[in-house]
């Protein structure tokens, strides 16, 4: 699975700082999920969806789509 | 923020501990002691690293643990609690061939499930948790 969390991030001008606070994980956590490294819980995705106000699908996606 | 002193106050006493051993040790230390030293060692780091981790955390705002940390803890302890299974067969195999005492057996089985589970852990975590 892939995301656009980085491309979201950057385009409401948030730190993985900042964006950790919002959805209450670690800053770390933000990391790995911008590398593709971790796959979120479902309750994450929708806090992520939510901050980005759009849907889970359109932050997520399988990865032959991103291509 | 109270789990983290935990963390530190454990690794306080254990390096007391090694201390108080090192200076009841009579003359040069064996070889096997100083290996052991050196996994102890290795587990205070190890230890530390996840007590510093846990506060910068904390004084940044955000939780000390979070899910990705849980998934990994619980990942980490059911893969190194499955290979620790495989290390004391590989002990109950070798104790009958090399002349140790009983205590021995047991602090190197103990050590070597310290090590298990920080080189699982460190595996874990250079690799990623994706669903696999």
């Amino acid at each position: 699975m892939n995301n656009r969390i980085r491309e979201y991030r950057a385009r409401f001008n948030l730190t993985q700082d900042e964006l950790a606070k919002k959805v209450q994980v670690r800053r770390e956590t933000i990391v790995f999920l911008e590398k593709n490294k971790y796959n979120p819980s479902l309750q994450l995705a929708f806090d992520l969806a939510k901050v980005f106000g759009v849907k889970v699908d359109d932050l997520f996606f399988e990865e032959e789509q991103g291509q | 923020m109270k789990r983290s002193y935990l963390i530190f106050t454990v690794i306080t006493l254990v390096v007391i501990s090694v201390i108080g051993w090192i200076f009841n040790s009579s003359g040069s230390l064996p070889a096997f002691e100083i290996l052991q030293f050196g996994v102890i060692g290795l587990m205070i780091v190890f230890a530390a690293y996840f007590g510093f981790t846990r506060l910068r955390s904390e004084k940044r705002g955000e939780p000390a643990e979070d899910e990705m940390t849980r998934k990994e803890m619980q990942k980490t302890a059911s893969l190194s609690y499955y290979i620790s299974l495989y290390l004391w067969l590989v002990i109950l195999y070798v104790k009958d061939r090399i002349l140790l005492d009983t205590e021995v057996w047991i602090g190197t089985g103990i050590l070597g499930m310290a090590l298990t589970f920080g080189i699982v852990w460190v595996i874990i975590h250079v690799r990623g948790l994706r669903n696999e």
